[in-house]
């Protein structure tokens, strides 16, 4: 279990995050949703290890109850954009994570490529990037996030740049892969009808600084959930967006 | 088939050029030794080539050596102004104001305090042709986006892993177009330097003709010069296709 307790992100002296505290579980989705500008990257980056230096956060992490100095091994994170570096293959892309945490080249790309059937992305294994969809290269870009078999995986709206029918295939897919390898898992999004759709947990931000909105729980399984009760928890989403 | 169709324009726009050139030399009556005429330049050319490959020969082995030089020089200090930027923040300004140093005055000296051997002229074309590279370089790494730096920090790379795996990669288009600019003014610089003083190469070729009044021979050298010019130009494109990361080839498989 990853908890976070009071954290505070300021840029300069200005507060953007105040009082966030959450706490991730291994095998749950959890979506982090919020006005645009509220400090829902900034949360996310923070947790990764990736603030940039002029943006300064206080704050206690810990995983299992030990306090955790990040970037951290279990803490797997995936930017906004795929990310797929232009010059490598799918295959080389998939790998990176592998190679960053000490595996040969040769042996990181022998663990990815059995993963590329499952991940639809059977045959595009000596493929660049630029020669794939943009669905294909999502898939690459969870593929490298997914290997490095951390417990956690951290989301910056990974489907932003996916069309409309691609995203809602990718969400049914990820959910898929997910119960095929669980994590926990932290996503950012601005989309409500993709968190109800896929959340176990959705965390709401206020516009300005100070603690969670709100902390919505869905307990219902995802292939049970009725488009009844998810439009009424978007609806519920969309009045608590609008307050703040 | 491709390619020719790529050169076409300019060809075509050269052969207007030497036309109008040539008609104007046999229409207005200009003496030839004022201005000859392309089939008299090509004509000395030819009646001179025994002369002009030995100079010109010298000419390309110092803009080559001290291009090279360049390269390694500039690719090093590139290294070390990425890696720190105090040091960054303080020589640049400096390098910026030495390349306002006119290429007139900083020739002679050159020769004045190295002699008239190798070294002032390869010391000229490193001057010369080391700034556009080092700026390239530069450029270069300040291009890779945020989230490939945010995904190799994420990863646990350390700053040295990063600069090999995101930012010496992203910057290599820019490097090659800093070399290209840096090549047309390697030959420039050797025949500045060779003109200030030297034994062989065609600076001192021009300068011989000029003083024998033979603008035919100027001229003949001045193709010769750009003719090298090519020549480095083409050699680094090759290094380029040859070196050039398999998704380009791909991309130039698929066209």
């Amino acid at each position: 279990m990853l908890n976070v307790e009071g954290l505070t992100i300021r840029v300069g002296a200005r507060a953007i995050v105040t009082d966030f505290s959450c706490t991730l579980e291994q095998g749950r989705i959890t979506c982090l949703i919020g006005p645009s500008g509220c400090g829902k990257t900034s949360v996310l980056k923070w947790l990764a290890g990736i603030l940039p230096p002029a943006i300064t956060a206080d704050g206690a992490i810990t995983l299992d109850g030990q306090p955790i100095v990040r970037p951290h091994p279990d803490l797997a994170y995936q930017p906004q954009s795929d990310a797929l570096f232009p010059w490598l293959s799918i295959a080389g892309n998939a790998a990176l994570g592998l190679e960053m945490a000490g595996r040969s080249r040769k042996a990181a790309r022998a663990e990815v490529v059995a993963h590329f059937g499952a991940f639809g992305l059977a045959g595009c294994e000596d493929l660049y990037p630029e020669q794939i969809s943009g669905g294909m290269r999502q898939r690459a870009a969870f593929l490298r996030t997914i290997v490095q078999d951390s417990r956690f995986v951290l989301l910056d709206e990974p489907f932003s740049a996916l069309d409309a029918v691609t995203r809602l295939r990718m969400q049914d897919w990820l959910c898929a892969r997910l119960e095929a390898s669980p994590r926990g898992v932290l996503m950012v999004t601005h989309d409500l009808h993709e968190a109800t759709q896929m959340a176990d947990r959705i965390l709401v931000m206020s516009a300005g600084p100070g603690p969670l909105v709100a902390d919505i729980p869905i307990l219902t399984p995802r292939e049970s959930r009725t488009e009844a009760a998810l439009a009424e928890t978007r609806t519920l989403l969309k009045s608590l967006l609008l307050e703040t | 088939m491709q390619s020719l169709r790529h050169i076409l324009p300019t060809l075509l726009l050269a052969s207007a050029l030497l036309l109008g050139w040539q008609l104007y030399c046999m229409m207005s009556g200009v003496s030839a030794l004022v201005l000859p005429a392309p089939t008299e330049v090509l004509r000395a050319l030819f009646v001179e080539r025994a002369r002009i490959v030995p100079h010109a020969l010298s000419t390309i082995w110092v803009a080559s050596l001290g291009f090279s030089m360049s390269v390694l020089f500039a690719f090093a200090a590139s290294v070390a102004l990425h890696f720190s930027p105090w040091f960054q923040r303080g020589l640049m300004p400096l390098l910026v104001a030495s390349q306002t140093i006119p290429l007139v005055a900083l020739a002679p000296l050159m020769i004045l305090w190295f002699g008239f051997g190798l070294l002032p002229k390869v010391l000229l074309v490193i001057l010369v042709t080391f700034f556009p590279i080092l700026i390239s370089l530069l450029s270069g790494y300040g291009q890779v986006p945020q989230a490939y730096l945010d995904l190799l920090t994420s990863m646990r790379a350390g700053r040295l892993r990063i600069f090999r795996r995101a930012t010496l990669p992203m910057a290599r288009a820019s490097f090659f177009a800093g070399l290209r600019i840096s090549a047309t003014y390697a030959i420039v610089a050797t025949i500045f330097a060779e003109y200030a003083g030297a034994r062989q190469g065609l600076g001192i070729y021009i300068l011989t003709a000029k003083n024998s009044f033979r603008a035919d021979l100027v001229l003949a050298a001045v193709v010769v010069s750009a003719c090298l010019t090519l020549l480095l130009l083409g050699a680094l494109r090759g290094i380029e296709r040859l070196t050039e990361p398999g998704h380009r080839r791909a991309r130039h498989a698929e066209r």
